[in-house]
Formats: C-alpha cells, structure tokens, sequence
C-alpha cells in the first residue's frame, strides 16, 4: 500500500519533468516542474523526512519556482501580454497539473495515519536535522555558503553587462 | 571542535575569510591592482598557513575532513597554482578593460574548493568540494564576456559539469543506499560485506561523472572546446588544479576506501586509461590550435595516470603506486600550469590577442628568445624528456606499470609518449622557422609574471634533476 504510493509519486515526478522538458510554452513547462517539485517532496515525506519536504515545497516549488512564474508574466505586459495570458489559462494548460496536484494531495491525506516514515519507519525530526547540520556537518554549510557566494558573484559578473544596458550606464 | 582543529584546517580559513576581505575590499575600492595584490597576499598567507598547520596533524576535523600530510602537501600545490594563475591573470587583464576585480573573488573561492578536494574524506566534502570548484569555473572560463569564444565554452562546461555533478551525486545516493556510509574508511569494509546489484549502477555512475571531470575517454569531447574558449590563464588553471584537484581526492577515496581491491573496477579504469592514452595522442595530432593540443595532451596525461590506480590493485603493496601517482601528479601540475602561463604570455608580448594557432608560433624564437625557450622547456617537460619533472613522472609510472605487470597499459604509455614526442617537438620547430617582418613591437610582461615563468620553469627543472628531496617529502605524507 505505502509503496503504491512511492510508485505513484515517482510517477508523477518522472512524468511532469518529461512533460516540463518538452514544453514550447516557459509559463507551461514551469507548471510542470513545480509539479515535479511537490511530488519529489511528497516522495520526502513518504521515506520519512517532512522537514525536508517541508524545505522542498517552501523553498523549490514556493519560492524560487513562483518567482520564476511572476518573471515570465511580467516580461509580457501589455495587449499581446494580455492576449497570451488568455491563451495560457485554457483549461489544456493547467487540467493536468490539477490532477498531479489532486491526487499528491489525496497521497498526503492517506499518509496523515502514518507519520512516522512509511517506507522507512523512521522519521527524521527538524531537531535532528539541526543538530546534523551544526554539530558534524557544520564545515559542510560554511562550505555551501561559499559555494552560493561563487554561484552569486558568478551570476552577478555575467547579468552586469545586462543591467548596464537597461539602466543606460556605461557596459 | 577545539583550537587544535582549527589550525589543521588552517589554508581553508585563511582562503574563506580571504574572500570575505576581498569582497570588502572591492567593496570599497574597485581597482584591478588592488584586487590582485590583496589575492597575492592572501594566497601567500594561505600557502604558509599550510607550514603552520603541519604541527597540528593528523588529525580528523569532523567526519568530512582529514587533515594529515597528503591533504597539506596537495593543498600547497593547488593554492601555490592559485597563486601563480592570479599573478599571471593581472598581466592578462591589465590589457582588457572592465570589472576585472570578480575574477579574482572567483580565483579565490575555486582554489578554495580545489583545496577541500585535498581534504575531502567524506562525500559531503569531495561533493561540496568538486561544486564550489567548478561553479566557480564556469564564471571565469567565460569572464571576458563581450566575446563568442569564452562564452561558448563557458555554457559547454556548465552544461556538460552540472550534468556529470548529477550523475555523481546520483552514484552517490545509490551507493549511500547500498552501503549505509558516506565517509571513506568506513565504506572499504561495507563495500567488502556488500553484496547488491545497486552497486554496478552506483559504480558505472560515479566513472562516468569522474570521468567527465578528469576528461577521460569517452567523457572527454568537452575538454578542446573549453580549453580554445577560456582565457588561458584560466585554461591552465583547468588544466593543472581542477584535473589535479579532482585525481587527489579520487586517489586518497581509492586508497582509503580500498577500491583496488574491486577486479570489475580495476577492468573498467584499465580501458578508460587506454582509450584515453589512444585517443588524446592521436587526435593531438590533427590539431592546429595549440590550447587544443594541450588539451588533448592532458586528456592523455589523465590516462597516463589512471594507470596506477589500476596498478595499485595489481601488486602486494600499492604505496610504490601511489608515490607515483603523487609524483605524476605534481609534475603534470606544474608543467601544464608552466605551458599555459607562458602560451598567455608569448601572445601578449606578441600583440595578438590570444596565440592560437600553430601558424602563430612561426619564428617565435627570433622574436621572443627568452620566452620562447621557456615554453620549450616546458614543451619537452610534457613529453617527458629527461632533465625535467615530466622524465622522472612517467619513468616512476613506468616502474609502477612494471610492478603490477600491465603489460598492455605500458605499451600503450610508450606508443602514446611517441606520438606525443611528435606534436610537441612540432610545436618548437614552429618556433625556430625563419622569422618575419613583426608587425608590432613586442611588449614585455611585468617582473612578476617574469619571475612567476623563471620559478615554475626552474621547478620543472629541479625536480627533473635532483628528484630525491621530493620523493622524500612524497614517502613521508604518503
């Protein structure tokens, strides 16, 4: 039963990454992938792990991924914008997603009886995965945070050419 | 965590909290001067803090770093290259205007993470390591960014690196699921009681994503192309720190985790090490940009080396293999960060943007005597000449080979270094052809980078000529 539903998850998260990749339409494929963003951290909570399922949605499909939906809607204002905005929202668009979503949702409500870790039967408290993380894997995050400071200035260095132009200053 | 701790992982400090100070610095005054002095010094700082730190080991600095003389000494090695890449970086971004200061914020936190690869004895650090390595690449292999070249390559490697990181970690977690650890010693006796079909997948993951990052055959198509595109500073940093980096932390796993004692393995490195000898020799032959030669010349290299890992299984006592594959490594390290540095120098002094082409090579020697017969050097260190590192390197492979009687693999070494005599020896004879009418005179580099060629070209020679002390050094840490 509880495996019925890994294999129902993980489906739904192979299935709507393919779809994502193969979108012509951005607003669309990122639809998708926020799809296959919740069934991964469903998947999370099925092994056992709701802090990281919890980070998974808030973070990956929550923050980032809705930050990259507002982006895309903002670049197409105007009457085209609003004609293409139209087109986007037919039901072909957002049926299937829908249905992803109901039935990880349905997937959630069964596991509310078996909190602690269906697949594993262990269930790794947020506490625990603080004391990880600061106690012996404390030099890990430090090592992240430099890792996030290369990916920022990186990305900074290659969008500064782009933010001159639109602000009118010197390239 | 106690003071002791702390002073083991002295370079990493002093690297971290040296980025921070840049920042601050550039922060305050953006000047290309400032920012490369300040990234001398730290680097400098950094590279005696490895001398400090020798009094506190060994010691395990929480499960993911180990902390002994081979992290030290390969630690040393790549924050020297660091150093030795910002020196010769100024030379070659005084002559492009921009916000030159990020390269060095960049240079910093990728010998950073080339550092932790030294480290590394836990996934978490090799992982941590690899990434903070490579993600800072992919900016400065396409930093001078109003050109095609460097952008296209740029987007290669962070296409084709983030798809082999995803392999790798996806070896990683079926590994994880196979074995239950993720530190290194213990995962030798767990892969020893394991008996689980996940494990093949696990492997064939991991050589793959390895193999892409050390540019082994047949995951090597992406090593020309960013080569010829990045600047070639950095394309010697590539060569010489990312490869190096990554074959450090991948012989420290092998030896600690005891994977030579896997036959399906050792079968597996066996042919990847051959094909690349082959294929990097051959297709060097065909090239006419030097930064591709040198990067099929260091795929072959890569090969050269795999073979002690092979060899490392095939004897008694691996510590004949790995003083080898240490050997090897320093010298392929330095030679390649020596060719690199002086390609970038020569087409500075020459006027033309970057020295491409073989064609450009023409008369070198008349027109350049001095820089020119350093990159000779060097030329002949990589085809491992006698009286130079590149000699003793591959003889001390040699004897390795011998000692695991990989009969094969040798004959392939000896066919590879002959071709590869041939496209060397190729690139001077360029050189000595009759000179032309210059078009431009030529503009010397500044002392520093002088001295930086004169110390690495002298280095080469030393350890090609009095190899003793070094070995010694290699004995003890090893």
């Amino acid at each position: 039963m509880i495996l019925s539903l890994f294999y129902v998850a993980a489906s739904i998260a192979v299935l709507s990454t393919v779809i994502a990749l193969s979108r012509t339409n951005a607003a669309h494929a990122l639809i998708y992938l926020i799809m296959s963003l919740l069934s991964v951290a469903v998947i999370f909570f099925i092994m056992g792990a709701p802090f990281a399922a919890a980070l998974e949605v808030v973070i990956y499909a929550g923050a980032i991924m809705v930050l990259f939906v507002f982006v895309i809607m903002m670049l197409n204002l105007g009457e085209a914008g609003q004609a293409r905005e139209r087109e986007w929202l037919k039901p072909s668009g957002w049926l299937l997603p829908g249905l992803f979503a109901l039935v990880l949702l349905a997937e959630l409500l069964i596991l509310q009886g078996s909190m602690d870790g269906a697949t594993s039967g262990i269930a790794v408290e947020p506490k625990a995965v603080g004391l990880t993380l600061f106690g012996p894997y404390v030099l890990a995050v430090e090592l992240a945070s430099m890792l996030l400071l290369a990916g920022l200035v990186g990305a900074y260095h290659v969008g500064r050419s782009f933010l001159a132009r639109d602000r009118g200053g010197p390239r | 965590m106690s003071g002791v701790n702390w002073l083991a992982v002295a370079p990493l400090l002093v690297l971290s909290g040296g980025a921070v100070l840049l920042m601050l610095v550039v922060s305050v005054r953006r000047s290309t001067e400032v920012a490369c002095v300040t990234t001398t010094l730290i680097m400098a700082a950094a590279l005696l803090s490895c001398l400090w730190a020798r009094t506190a080991i060994p010691e395990i600095v929480t499960p993911l770093l180990l902390a002994d003389g081979y992290a030290l000494f390969f630690c040393a090695l790549f924050i020297g290259c660091g150093l030795v890449t910002a020196i010769i970086a100024r030379e070659y971004l005084l002559l492009r205007a921009g916000e030159n200061e990020e390269f060095f914020l960049l240079l910093l936190l990728s010998t950073l993470g080339a550092a932790t690869l030294a480290y590394a004895n836990h996934f978490a650090s090799l992982l941590l390591g690899m990434e903070l390595l490579s993600v800072s690449l992919y900016a400065l292999i396409g930093y001078p960014d109003k050109l095609l070249r460097p952008l296209e390559a740029a987007i290669k490697y962070l296409v084709l690196s983030a798809a082999a990181s995803a392999t790798f970690l996806f070896g990683f977690a079926l590994l994880y699921a196979a074995v239950g650890v993720l530190d290194y010693p213990a995962m030798g006796a767990a892969l020893a009681a394991a008996d689980n079909p996940v494990l093949l997948a696990a492997a064939a993951l991991i050589i793959a994503g390895l193999g892409y990052k050390l540019s082994a055959v047949p995951f090597h198509m992406w090593t020309p192309d960013v080569y010829e595109g990045a600047p070639a500073p950095i394309a010697g940093f590539l060569a010489a720190v990312s490869k190096g980096a990554i074959f450090a932390a991948l012989l420290r796993w092998w030896m600690a985790a005891g994977l030579y004692e896997l036959p399906g393995l050792l079968t597996v490195i066996g042919i990847v090490a051959g094909a690349s000898m082959l294929v990097g020799n051959l297709l060097a032959l065909l090239q006419d940009n030097i930064k591709r030669v040198l990067a099929y010349s260091s795929i072959a290299h890569m090969g050269y080396l795999l073979i002690v890992l092979v060899a490392c299984g095939m004897v008694p006592d691996p510590s004949l293999a790995m003083e080898a594959a240490a050997y090897y490594l320093v010298a392929y390290t330095l030679t390649n960060l020596a060719a690199f540095t002086l390609l970038g120098l020569l087409s500075r002094a020459s006027g033309t943007d970057e020295l491409d082409t073989v064609a450009d090579l023409d008369g070198l020697f008349w027109r350049q005597p001095g820089l020119s017969l350093l990159f000779t050097v060097a030329l002949l260190s990589l085809a491992g000449i006698p009286l130079t590192a590149g000699f003793i390197g591959k003889f001390y492979l040699f004897s390795a080979g011998v000692a695991g009687e990989l009969w094969g693999l040798l004959a392939l070494l000896v066919i590879g270094s002959g071709l590869g005599l041939f496209y060397y020896l190729r690139l001077v004879y360029r050189m000595t052809l009759k000179a032309e009418p210059q078009t431009q005179p030529p503009s010397t580099p500044g002392w520093s980078a002088r001295l930086t060629c004169y110390g690495l070209v002298l280095a080469m020679l030393y350890f090609g000529i009095v190899p003793a002390p070094l070995m010694e050094i290699l004995r003890t840490i090893l």
